[in-house]
């Protein structure tokens, strides 16, 4: 078994009265692709919440290449590598595809105001770095040609597509997408799980929230359920496929999953 | 009016945009050419009944310039709110009053103490209360402005509400004397000074803390997802804004000469910050344009003496009704055309 | 420093405090209920509360008669002269209030302007009222003649209670009554309540949106003109420049208490009053901002949304 990249110990949400999550136990294997499914409210979303530091969880423990995220502000997480997208698209609608994607990838730049203002040499460096990631990250989204558009007059999918790689500018170990497929008609699913491969062939990790069945049977490497807050299933995807259980959560009825 | 004005700036943008170089850098020193012989133009138009249009061009016009500008990176580059702006102006013309007329120290020795003090008073009040909402910033920032002036007029070390008199005008510079009686040399500092804080923000805003305060502004939530130190952004933008007001205060009441807490009151601020969204909001010609208009505009009508800053309030309501983006909006361009058009969207590229 | 003054006679300035606070309380009703259902702070309130005083003045001069130089009024002819000034205050204000929604917030609000561009609308129509009355007024301060003769009610605790501030503290409790009772019981209260607890469903409700604010801005600019009518008739003078501090220190309270919220506005207005009272007589009048400003910050850095906790619905007022 490869080594565990992260990993929620019990952990408890609650907001309120409201249980979001219960006592959840995932691991997260480094260079897997580990899809997150269940039902509309079953708590996903917080999962992603309580990891990269939004919600600091009620109880339990979540562990990072063995560091602890408790307590960590949310910028410190992303440094740390972990980075996420949004179920509802939050880009930066005033800014260009281009600044979208160097936003994220001026994480690794050193210079500050000071080297800004002065063009030290290292501010200029770290700017050159930081478009060229820019660049290639719109090119392997196959964004390049939307570079100099504003994030709010783009296509739906390509806001989509812009917000994967902002994420990925931040150079995470870890990328976390929260359905990224949503909106997507049958031809885009199949282009994105294929991109969502190359990320992970690129030498990325992916914790995956997806609704859509067949894209998740053909790209996961393992699949945990979550039903009320709950794990509920948590296997190989043709496994939790036919489990009784997940079908009667997921579909409400039993009915044909796949 | 607004369709002239939106015009002009489209072109005058897309012109830019087109020209090679050399043509910029021409332009770009005509412009300056003209700032720094406005003093010289002698046009009934311009000219300003009850105060010398020399004089109006150093105060109200200059300084409200200067001071919108570093007010814009506070509010129109990262959406903080700021209603108290005046409290560093004021920081830094009592640091020049006090040093002034208490050491030997000159005003080029003093500047940057002034501006030092001032930056450091926006660290003080800005690290803890960057993390409040927008509506809760407005009010302390503005209570922060009053405090100043209240601890001024109750402070007799520094004069009271008498406030400090006497303040030395800067040393000769360039052949240029620094008197009261000639306000020329005086504008010439204090264009030199904004020319130098225009190409400052203007590096910065291309930079990474002009993306940061982007971010921020739009959604300060992702922007600290996005791995962004979202409070050091906010407490940099505010004490650049300090800085900027610091070297004004120091300008001013060197020209001056006397200065009393009261010129430092809440309606400062206010006017600052009308001149920034009058102007078009985060567009830094939008708001030097506003600046001029609402600094000049109340001296040009000052032959209504009695209801002129009435006119200016009533001015301000009608101008946010008809146009609430301001005169000249911010606006970003878009580069559809750009060099990267041949490229194909094959989504096949490498990455590392 | 003097604390022998604050131990000496506390129970007088508690008492001075709770009229102060009682009118800060009033007017930060104004701005908490605009804040309830426009999210935005209302810059033009503090001259809402200006007008007020003037509405009370011209109603005691022209319509009532009395003069600076009377005697005070005695029996019922003190009390009419006393309602008819009460009630021109606050129609006054309470006018200026809607009129000052339909100058500057009507129209930004429709085109969906920013935040920003509805304050300075709003600090463009406080600027025109401010000066406007300068010009009326030749900049100089008006005298409001007294109407009742000020005396000594009862003496507690080592403190002179005054009859002037037992009625401001007993009418401005029966005024915030009026109001919890309207908010909480009327309809068009219920409507305030649904737009500030979320606008897009109160509109899929059929409640009518523009009639809500009116009758918001309205409601708050009784309440500011109930403040301005107690506040002239205690410190019998005002001027164009009246609106400023109390503006200040009445926003201050609202966000004390957590803006938003009537309880809180109401509490924040008493605790403040009570706060300036105590420390101006221990450091001197001149300080007394300074320290309501500190304690602002503080409460806003420990509970950023302040005391009470910020949203209109969470009172249940
Ligand atoms: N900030 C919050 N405050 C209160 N309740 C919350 C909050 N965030 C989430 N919840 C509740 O927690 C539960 C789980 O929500 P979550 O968004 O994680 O669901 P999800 O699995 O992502 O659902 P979906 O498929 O619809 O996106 C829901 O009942 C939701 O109402
Ligand atoms: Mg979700």
């Amino acid at each position: 078994m490869s080594e565990v990249l992260l990993e929620l110990k019990n952990v408890t949400m609650k907001f309120g009265g409201v249980t979001a999550l219960n006592e959840v136990n995932v691991q997260v294997k480094k260079g897997e692709i580990l899809a997150l499914i269940g039902p509309n409210g079953a708590g996903k979303t917080t999962i992603f919440n309580v990891i990269t530091g939004v919600y600091k969880p009620t109880s339990g423990e979540i562990n990072f290449n063995g560091k602890s995220l408790i307590g960590k502000k949310r910028h410190q997480v992303t440094k740390m590598g972990i980075a996420r997208t949004f179920q509802n698209i939050r880009l930066f609608g005033e800014s260009t595809a281009l600044e979208n994607v160097v936003t994220g990838a001026d994480i690794h730049s050193k210079s500050g105001v000071i080297g800004a203002i002065f063009g030290t040499p290292r501010s200029r460096r770290e700017e050159k770095a930081a478009l060229d990631r820019g660049l290639e990250l719109l090119e392997f989204m196959g964004l390049r040609k939307r570079a100099g558009q504003l994030g709010k007059n783009l296509p739906y999918g390509d806001q989509r597509r812009l917000e994967i790689a902002r994420a990925l500018a931040t150079n995470p170990q870890l990328v976390l997408l929260d359905e990224p497929a949503a909106g997507f008609n049958p031809a885009e699913k199949v282009a994105l799980a294929e991109t969502i491969k190359r990320i992970r062939d690129a030498g990325y990790t992916v914790l995956l929230i997806e609704h859509d069945m067949s894209l998740i049977m053909g790209i996961s490497d393992r699949v945990v359920v979550i039903d009320f807050g709950t794990k509920i299933a948590d296997d190989l995807p043709s496994v939790v496929q036919n489990d009784p259980r997940v079908i009667e959560a997921y579909l409400g009825a039993p009915a044909d999953a796949s | 009016m607004s369709k002239v004005t939106f015009n002009l700036r489209d072109k005058g943008a897309q012109f830019w945009d087109k020209s090679p170089r050399w043509r910029r850098v021409l332009l770009s020193v005509i412009f300056i050419a003209i700032c720094y012989a406005l003093p010289f133009l002698n046009n009934p138009i311009l000219n300003t009944p009850g105060s010398d249009f020399q004089s109006v061009l150093f105060y109200p016009v200059g300084m409200y310039v200067m001071m919108a500008i570093g007010l814009n990176i506070v509010v129109g580059k990262s959406g903080l709110l700021d209603l108290g702006y005046v409290a560093f102006f004021a920081i830094g013309a009592y640091t020049m009053a006090v040093l002034g007329t208490k050491t030997s120290l000159n005003f080029w020795e003093i500047l940057p103490i002034g501006v030092g003090l001032a930056m450091l008073s926006g660290v003080l009040l800005g690290t803890p209360t960057l993390r409040l909402r927008g509506d809760y910033l407005a009010i302390v920032t503005m209570g922060f402005g009053e405090i100043v002036r209240i601890v001024a007029v109750n402070t007799s070390a520094i004069g009271g509400s008498r406030g400090i008199a006497g303040i030395p005008t800067p040393p000769p510079a360039f052949k240029a004397k620094f008197t009261i009686l000639d306000p020329k040399p005086y504008y010439w500092l204090l264009l030199t000074f904004t020319l130098l804080i225009i190409w400052m923000v203007r590096r910065l805003a291309a930079r990474r803390p002009g993306r940061a305060w982007d971010a921020i502004r739009q959604d300060d939530d992702v922007a600290q997802l996005m791995g962004i130190n979202t409070r050091r952004s906010k407490v940099w933008a505010f004490v650049l804004g300090a800085a900027v007001a610091g070297v004004g205060g120091v300008i001013y009441a060197s020209q001056i000469l006397s200065i009393v807490p009261d010129q430092f009151n809440l309606n400062v601020s206010i006017l600052i910050l009308a001149c920034v969204v009058f102007g078009g909001i985060g567009n830094l010609w939008g708001v030097i344009v506003g600046a001029v208009i609402l600094a000049f505009t109340p001296e040009r009508i000052r032959f209504l003496s009695q209801p002129r800053i009435l006119v200016f309030g009533m001015a301000l309501v009608i101008m946010m009704n008809l146009r609430p983006d301001g005169m000249l909006p911010k606006k970003k361009r878009e580069h559809l055309e750009a060099d990267w058009d041949h490229v194909e969207e094959s989504g096949e590229g490498e990455i590392k | 420093m003097d604390f022998a003054l604050l131990r000496d006679a506390f129970w007088g300035l508690t008492f001075d405090g709770l009229a102060l606070g009682a009118i800060y309380a009033l007017i930060s009703l104004g701005y908490t209920l605009v804040y309830g259902v426009l999210r935005l702070i209302n810059f033009a309130h503090s001259e809402v509360f200006m007008i007020g005083t003037f509405g009370a003045l011209v109603a005691a001069s022209g319509i009532m008669g009395v003069k600076v130089e009377d005697d005070p009024r005695t029996g019922g002819s003190m009390i009419l002269t006393l309602v008819v000034c009460l009630i021109a205050a606050m129609l006054a204000s309470a006018f200026t209030a809607v009129a000052v929604e339909f100058v500057a917030y009507r129209r930004l609000r429709k085109r969906g302007a920013t935040k920003l561009a509805t304050l300075i609308s709003a600090i463009g129509v406080s600027i025109s009222l401010v000066e406007f009355f300068r010009i009326i007024t030749h900049s100089l301060p008006r005298e409001f003649p007294r109407i009742m003769e000020k005396s000594f009610l009862f003496h507690f605790a080592g403190a002179d209670i005054r009859n002037d501030k037992v009625i401001v503290i007993v009418a401005a409790g029966l005024m915030m009554v009026a109001l919890d009772q309207f908010i909480s019981k009327s309809r068009l209260g219920k409507g305030i309540r649904a737009v500030s607890m979320d606008e897009n469903t109160a509109t899929l409700m059929g409640v009518n949106i523009n009639r809500v604010i009116t009758v918001t801005f309205f409601a708050g600019g009784l309440m500011a003109g109930a403040a301005a009518f107690f506040y002239i008739l205690t410190y019998e003078n005002t001027s164009f420049k009246v609106g400023f501090f109390l503006g200040i220190s009445a926003f201050t309270a609202a966000v004390l208490g957590g803006i938003g919220n009537l309880r809180g506005a109401l509490f924040g207005g008493f605790v403040l009053g009570l706060m300036e009272t105590y420390t101006s007589a221990v450091f001197g009048t001149a300080w007394k901002a300074v320290i309501s400003f500190i304690i602002l910050v503080l409460v806003l850095l420990i509970k950023p949304t302040g005391l009470f906790g910020e949203s209109i619905t969470q009172a249940r007022v």
